[in-house]
Formats: structure tokens, sequence, C-alpha cells
């Protein structure tokens, strides 16, 4: 079962990271990499560089930033195959909670059906 | 030579008779599985352009000995030599092949056995299985689970480490524990099938490979166990499933259910096995639940139409498999053939039975099965609802399409 893992976090988080939070994650996604767990985890960059790309009329237009006036942003993810839910929020919880704020758990969607 | 088989195909059938000459003789097992890929890969580059050997398997055994006496040797030069030697009991690398002719069909076995330890994780066994056994690469592996190769890798590299850790040794297990790891061995088998089954769904996946895996690997435990009856219907179940493969979905790749497929397009070739390997086997061995299960689907392969279908003898097997293996998924497929014999309500009383039952991780099938019962009761508000509610919870991509079709079926016809 794949999970995506969305952290979200304060912005500005990374410039108050200690390098114990940082080797505290690093030990973490260590682990998952080692158990064969992790798919894949990426960054992402200050939310002052995201583009929204709408479609006034069905025509793309491009705007700078999100357009929600929100505190906390997706600053990551993370991608799990695991074995069952629990096993996705039991890796989530152990996220530090001084770097994020809340952590979501969405399961992917299966691109084959089940047998019948 | 024009009728040999191809290349890959023979290296796939050897690797686990290669390994499991060379695993009986060291215990290293994550030494022999390294040595054995390497062999392979030398193989693959050296037989078609110097021709082939006389003798494969032997020409396999020989390099993956040298490969591990060699690796032995590299890294006994880093660290204490002694303890890899008594690691290693290998004898000198043999130039031809080993005389115990008859030991190959076992060695496959504790090779299945040994990849199907309960000590590994199941995405472990099956991993391992499928290299091991199955003679499939890392890279191929990865890319049926949709996992970038390091991330199998890892998975198959624990595994081995895992084994190492417990001390599994290379035998097979003893008459009191093999009813049991046997199991395992036919859940891990029966996992590549699904796992293979579900995604084939679709003009973009196809994952028929898998399917097709299992079924090679079910054969050969077929060969190997002839008179077990739970691997007859193991192997009947996959063929019987399969057979409907190509009539399963439409040609957009969204799903077709049971009652509504061309029966023209099933294999008639692959349900007839199905049934002569299942007929064969009731009734002279206490049935166990694959077995039941693939006289389920025997019964529908031998009906002409949903309609034509033995639902009796159906919902009788399902009471079977209840007893033998209570499981929700079950009584779920029982509510639909007691809708079929005794009327919808008699479905929804087994389906509101199934949804009071503590720990059901099948919220979105029971309201799917319910959406079904309820139309055919002619409460369509009812059923819209209830399908509604299935397409929300589902995390199959052709079901969601499906059952919001049904919806908006309903939608239509009750305006």
């Amino acid at each position: 079962m794949k999970y995506l893992v969305m952290l979200y976090d304060a912005p500005n988080i990374r410039e108050s990271m200690s390098p114990e939070l940082i080797e505290q994650m690093q030990t973490l996604l260590a682990e998952l990499k080692e158990s064969g767990e992790l798919v894949g985890v990426e960054a992402l960059a200050d939310p002052s560089r995201t583009r929204t790309v709408k479609f006034p009329g069905s025509v793309p237009a491009v705007t700078d930033g999100p357009y929600a006036e929100v505190k906390e942003q997706m600053g990551g993810f993370v991608l799990l195959d695991v074995e069952d839910e629990q096993r996705a929020i039991d890796i989530a919880s152990r996220w530090p909670p001084s770097v994020v704020s809340a952590v979501e758990v969405r399961p992917l969607m299966n691109p084959g059906a089940d047998p019948q | 030579m024009t009728d040999r088989q191809p290349l890959g195909e023979l290296l796939r059938d050897l690797t686990p008779q290669v390994l499991g000459a060379l695993a009986g003789r060291s215990t290293d097992f994550a030494a022999c599985e390294d040595a054995v890929q390497e062999a392979l890969l030398a193989a693959s580059m050296q037989w078609p352009a110097d021709g082939w050997p006389e003798n494969p398997r032997g020409w396999l055994i020989t390099v993956a000995e040298r490969r591990l006496h060699d690796a032995f040797r590299s890294e006994s030069a880093r660290r204490n030599r002694e303890t890899h030697e008594a690691a290693l009991a290998v004898s000198s690398p043999h130039a031809e092949e080993p005389s115990e002719e008859t030991g190959h069909g076992d060695d496959t076995l504790i090779l299945l056995f040994m990849c199907c330890h309960p000590a590994l994780s199941p995405p472990s066994q099956l991993a391992l299985t499928l290299r091991a056994v199955g003679g499939l690469t890392t890279a191929e592996i990865a890319r049926e689970f949709m996992v970038p190769e390091s991330t199998m890798a890892q998975r198959i590299s624990r595994a081995k480490s895992r084994i190492r850790a417990t001390g599994v040794s290379f035998r097979l297990p003893s008459e009191a524990e093999r009813p049991d790891r046997l199991r395992v061995v036919l859940h891990v088998l029966y996992l590549v099938f699904t796992e293979g089954h579900t995604s084939t769904a679709g003009p973009v996946l196809h994952r028929a490979d898998l399917t097709s895996e299992a079924i090679r690997l079910a054969r050969i435990l077929h060969r190997l166990l002839p008179d077990d009856g739970e691997v007859t219907g193991l192997l009947a179940l996959m063929l019987l499933t399969d057979a409907r493969r190509g009539a399963r979905t439409d040609a957009s790749g969204a799903l077709v259910p049971l009652a509504d497929q061309d029966r023209a397009a099933w294999d008639h070739a692959a349900i007839e096995e199905g049934i002569a390997l299942i007929s064969a086997t009731l009734g002279t061995v206490a049935a166990g639940p694959y077995q039941v299960q693939a006289a389920i689907a025997a019964i529908h392969g031998e009906a002409r139409s949903a309609a034509d279908t033995d639902w009796t003898q159906i919902l009788l097997l399902y009471r079977v498999l209840d007893d033998l293996s209570p499981n929700p998924m079950t009584r779920l497929n029982m509510a639909v053939a007691a809708a079929m014999v005794d009327g919808p309500y008699a479905g929804l009383a087994i389906v509101a039975g199934v949804e009071q039952e503590e720990g059901v991780d099948l919220s979105h099938r029971i309201d799917a099965v319910r959406g079904h019962l309820l139309e055919m009761s002619g409460d369509l508000p009812g059923a819209r609802t209830a399908y509604r509610l299935a397409a929300q919870k589902t995390m199959s991509m052709p079901e969601q399409r499906y059952l919001e079709r049904q919806a908006a079926r309903l939608e239509r016809e009750t305006e």
C-alpha cells in the first residue's frame, strides 16, 4: 500500500532547525530506506516560489503564489510503500513535532481492480 | 537447435535449481544469491556469442561456485579468513554436473520454503520469491510493484540478511511444521497472482507478467507436490480466474462485472485445465480453502450465462469456505449468491451481519454489494447512495469509475 505523507510546516522553519533535528529526520529517512519502505522523499522550495496555473475560460493563466491565505504550507512529502495504514501513521507520528505542525497521510489510488 | 527454449526462459527455469545447489552447500544464502545472479548475467552475455554449453545447468553451477569462492576470497582478504572458510562448506568447483540428478526438485522446493520463511515480512517474501525462485531481476520486480529499483533492492537485501540473522538453514521443513510452512508458500504465490491480476485493468497498466509468473511458480510447485490438494487447488484457482482476464475490462479499460462479461472472450482452454485439475483433486483429499475457491470459479467457468449459473451450488460452497476459513470477504460473496438463490433480502441480511463485525476493513465492498442488492430489490435511491459511498471509499481506480457509473445510471433512471 502506497501512502503520501504530506509534511506541513511553518514558513521559515528551516532557518531555525538545529543540527540535532536535521539528524533526527535523516536517521528516520535512512531507516525507511533500509527497510525498503521509502519510495521517495522531497523537500519543497519556499511557498513564494509557487506558480499557480488556472483556467479562466479554458485558457491557462499563470499567477504567482498560491491563492489561499494559509499559515501552514506543505513543506515536503514522503512517498511510502508500507504494509498497512497503521504503519504509515506510525511513521508519520515520528516526525519531529518542532519541525512540522501537522502531517497528512493519504493513500494512493490503486491503478488496478481487485479480482472478481 | 531451432526448437530450443528461449534463453531468458531457460535461465529463469534454471535459477532455482542452480541457487538450490549452491545454497545446499554454503551457509551464506545472500552470497549464493549474488553469485547466481552473476552467473546468470555471464550466461546471458556469453552463450549467445560463444554458443550454448552442453550442460547449461552444470555450467551455471560451476560459474556460480567460482564466483562464490572469489567473493569469499576477496572478503577474507579484508576480514578474518577462517570464519569464512568455515561458512563455505563447498568443495572445489565442479567442472561437471554434480551427480545428484534427483535432487533438483527438492532444491527448488527448499528454496521456496526459505524465501517464504515466516521470519520475513510478506513484502520481503514476495520479492525474494520472485527473485530467487522466479529468476526475475530486481529491476523487473521493482517495475512490477511500481517502486524505484533501489527500494526493491533494499527490500531484497533486507530479506537476505534476515535469513542470515535468523539462521534459517537450507533444508526441508520437518513433517510437523510442513503444513504451516506450505500454507505460507501458497499464500505468497497467491499474493503474486493477485498483485498481477488486480492491475491488469486499463489500457495503460498491464501487469499480466506477474499473473503468468504466479501461474508458472504454481505449476512448478504442483509438479513437485502433485498429491497436495491445496497446491492443485491454488493452481486451478489461478487458471480459472485468469481465464476471465480478457473479459474483465472493456476497450476503455472500465471494469465489466462477472454477470455482464462476454463469455466468449474467456480463455476456455485455461478453464478446461482448471476444471480438470480441481475435479481430479476434489473428493480425494480433505478440501482446503483454495480448492473450494477453485470449485466456485469452476462453476462460473462452466456456466453459459450469469442466469445459467448454478447459484445453489455456489452458495453451498461459500458456506463450506466460510467454515474452513471465516472471512468477511467470503461472506460478502456469499451474500450475492444468497440473493441469487433466495432473493435480495436474504443477501442484505448477510451484508448487515458482516457490517456489524468489528475490524472489518471492507466498508467500500460492503457498500458496493449493498448497492447491488438494493438495486435488485427495487430500492433505486438506496442503491445509488450505497454506490456513491462505495465509490468514495474504494482505492481502486477502475472500481471507482465503475461504481460512479452505476450511481450515475441509477440517477438517470430515477429522474
